[in-house]
């Protein structure tokens, strides 16, 4: 049959009343739904198999979708009863806090990705405040700090210059000079708040954003102009 | 009316200088001869049973109109304690009463909220149907005349203090489906019929951005329900709803499961299923009685009050977000509209103009402004990214976090604490923030 490769999809389809009215769940990608038109044309030539072999496809559908939709749940040997267990965590004498951060941003990919039933027996109960605050810092502060600095520092140094190539005043005047210092403040904050080009946008959109909520409760106080409904 | 047009040019103006306008204004007001005012309330839910009873204890006289009086309302059905003691509520209409919470964050780390709640300290769990049918039962004690009718339009009125036109269908059993189309002349409207407002439409207060909230009712099996007899929990994450929760809350005697969103409506079966894998296990052998959704507003309608007619309620909008809790604010802006009404009103013997329901509206603006602006900003940084739920339900445990939550939603009033104790929980919410977007960071990085 050439339509026999797309019938599991469509049979898949039809097995879906099934499931409504109990709660036996197994979330139904939404790719499934695209094969959705191929069901009218698929249901004049089912109709010309015989029950028994209907049913037979129906079972090899139910078990291959079952395949198809459960993904493992998570499983990671170190994660023990709801937490990490530090102990297995442990380099030259040490608990490597690195391999806790990577374990953990793991675990919330997985989850991300498929998401599971929570489990009542053994509740999850890890919270990222155990890792010491240095770990975080070394971690992630430090090589996005250098990047800052590095940059600040370079738009310093060209500053000073073009001040000094423009008005003669050399970098220890600048330093006492009001509008060289509201440069300087400008630049630190620039490089601080400006980290990617998306930021320009968010930092427009966060300060828009802010004051929107009182706009729409200023609303009826404001009786002739016309209420901004556009988010 | 001279009064009318000086409060008009003083509305744009801050609202304290309008209000000793507004005094001079219903000082002036026509005083009604023979008769007292006149109002119709449009909608019996708990906005319009708390207007209506107000109304007509102070003397005026009242006409509450309902389109369906066992109205099944799909509802969290959640009332703080403040409600059950400012409405004088008998405890025989909380079918349950929440102790604990649950806060289930994207990657299932469970916290449990409800450790400094007191041994008298609960959230009622009410039925909407038996909630609302006593309030408006209480209407009628108080003189008020309940119909059983559904609202069309209303004609404004053709002289200044002349009367509006109500134009309703009448639901009376013997007329049948149809119903009696019925005009009534009454004085002033409040507008009290909920998300999909006719009154609202009429007066052209404009539209709101909403949320569409759906949920199915699920009868689970005896042994299940006992995890569930002083539990509710909400799961937060990207799967269940983009910018809000989805939860699983106790009734009578099933529960019910739903989700919401305001930006991906079309999405909602898609956040439905997965709220139900969340908690699969704990519904397992369930049965669906009921499925509902129901639109609910985001913030107020842009105009309130237009002449005499006004709104309270989810007509108003006065739903909060991050929790969306509109069952107490709807009944108490109905009793705030009635005592403007009837204050403005010398009891039900003066008529009233837009400046009496202008006072209404400042007051409630001004007692629950800060609960509103709070929360939006709770929502806006902890709804945000998976990182932010994450954050979000590591805070929560906290038990001061957990103090300033409840006393906040209990009693609408925010305890003021130590001022060390906010320095610390500052603290500490910046660092679960920067520690959960820093992991996000590391995600990004990983490929499954």
């Amino acid at each position: 049959m050439a339509t026999f490769a797309q019938i599991p999809s469509s049979l898949s389809f039809s097995t879906k009343p099934l499931t409504k009215s109990s709660l036996f769940l197994i979330p139904k990608r939404p790719t499934l739904l695209s094969f959705h038109p191929i069901k009218s044309g698929i249901t004049t030539s089912t109709s010309t198999v015989s029950p028994s072999l209907d049913q037979k496809l129906e079972v090899n559908v139910a078990t291959h979708e079952a395949k198809l939709e459960v993904p493992k749940r998570f499983n990671d040997p170190r994660w023990v009863k709801g937490t990490w267990d530090l102990d297995q965590f442990v380099k030259n004498g040490r608990t490597d806090w690195d391999a806790v951060i990577d374990a953990e941003a793991r675990r919330r990919k997985w989850l991300e990705e498929y998401p599971e039933a929570t489990d009542t027996d053994q509740m999850v109960f890890f919270d990222t405040s155990i890792i010491p605050w240095w770990a975080w810092i070394k971690r992630f502060h430090l090589p996005e700090a250098e990047r800052l600095n590095g940059r600040a520092a370079m738009i310093g140094f060209f500053m000073t210059y073009f001040v000094d190539s423009l008005t003669g005043v050399g970098i220890v005047d600048q330093t006492s000079n009001f509008f060289c210092k509201t440069l300087l403040f400008i630049s630190v904050f620039g490089v601080l708040f400006v980290r990617n080009n998306e930021d320009i946008e968010n930092l427009k959109k966060i300060i828009q954003e802010t004051t929107y909520y009182d706009k729409q409760w200023q609303a009826t106080w404001q009786d002739d102009s016309s209420p901004d409904s556009k988010k | 009316m001279a009064s009318l047009t000086s409060t008009t040019a003083a509305a744009v103006a801050r609202p304290a200088r309008r209000r000793s306008l507004a005094v001079r204004a219903s000082a002036t007001s026509v005083k009604l001869a023979g008769r007292p005012l006149r109002v119709a309330v449009v909608g019996g839910g708990p906005a319009g049973g708390a207007a209506a009873e107000t109304l007509a204890k102070g003397g005026v006289e009242t006409i509450l109109i309902e389109r369906k009086m066992d109205n099944c309302k799909p509802c969290g059905g959640a009332i703080p304690l403040c409600m059950v003691e400012e409405f004088s509520l008998p405890l025989d209409l909380i079918d349950r009463r929440v102790t604990k919470m649950k806060m289930i964050s994207p990657s299932n780390v469970a916290v449990d909220i409800g450790r400094t709640l007191g041994p008298d300290e609960y959230i009622g769990m009410v039925r909407r149907e038996v909630l609302d049918a006593y309030l408006r039962s209480r209407a009628e004690a108080a003189g008020a005349e309940v119909v059983n009718g559904l609202f069309l339009k209303f004609d404004a009125p053709q002289e200044p203090n002349g009367p509006y036109r109500i134009h309703y269908n009448h639901y009376d059993g013997a007329k049948g489906e149809r119903g009696e189309r019925r005009t009534i002349e009454v004085d002033a409207v409040v507008g009290a019929d909920g998300a999909n407002s006719r009154v609202a439409k009429e007066m052209g207060a404009g539209d709101y951005e909403y949320a569409i909230a759906f949920q199915e009712r699920v009868r689970i099996p005896e042994e299940k329900m006992e995890y569930y007899r002083e539990r509710a929990e909400m799961y937060v994450g990207d799967d269940v709803s983009p910018d809000f929760y989805g939860w699983v809350f106790p009734k009578c005697d099933h529960v019910a499961v739903g989700t919401g969103t305001v930006t991906h409506k079309a999405d909602i079966k898609k956040f439905q299923a997965a709220t139900r894998l969340r908690a699969r296990d704990k519904i397992e052998g369930g049965k669906i009685i009921r499925v509902e959704a129901h639109p609910i507003p985001e913030h107020p309608r842009p105009k309130r009050v237009s002449d005499r007619v006004t709104l309270v309620g989810d007509a108003a909008g006065y739903v909060t977000k991050c929790s969306g809790e509109g069952i107490y604010f709807a009944a108490k802006s109905g009793r705030m509209c009635a005592e403007a009404i009837v204050e403005g009103s010398a009891n039900g013997t003066r008529l009233i103009d837009e400046s009496d329901l202008r006072k209404y509206l400042e007051k409630f603006d001004k007692m629950y402004w800060p609960t509103y602006k709070v929360l939006d900003v709770l929502q806006k940084v902890f709804y945000r990214s998976n990182a932010a739920r994450e954050a979000f339900v590591e805070m929560c445990a906290d038990e001061y976090v957990q103090k300033m939550t409840f006393d906040s939603y209990l009693y609408k009033r925010v305890v003021p604490g130590n001022p060390l104790d906010d320095i610390r929980l500052a603290v500490n919410t910046i660092g679960s923030l920067v520690r959960a977007s820093a992991l996000t960071r590391e995600m990004k990085k990983i490929t499954l």
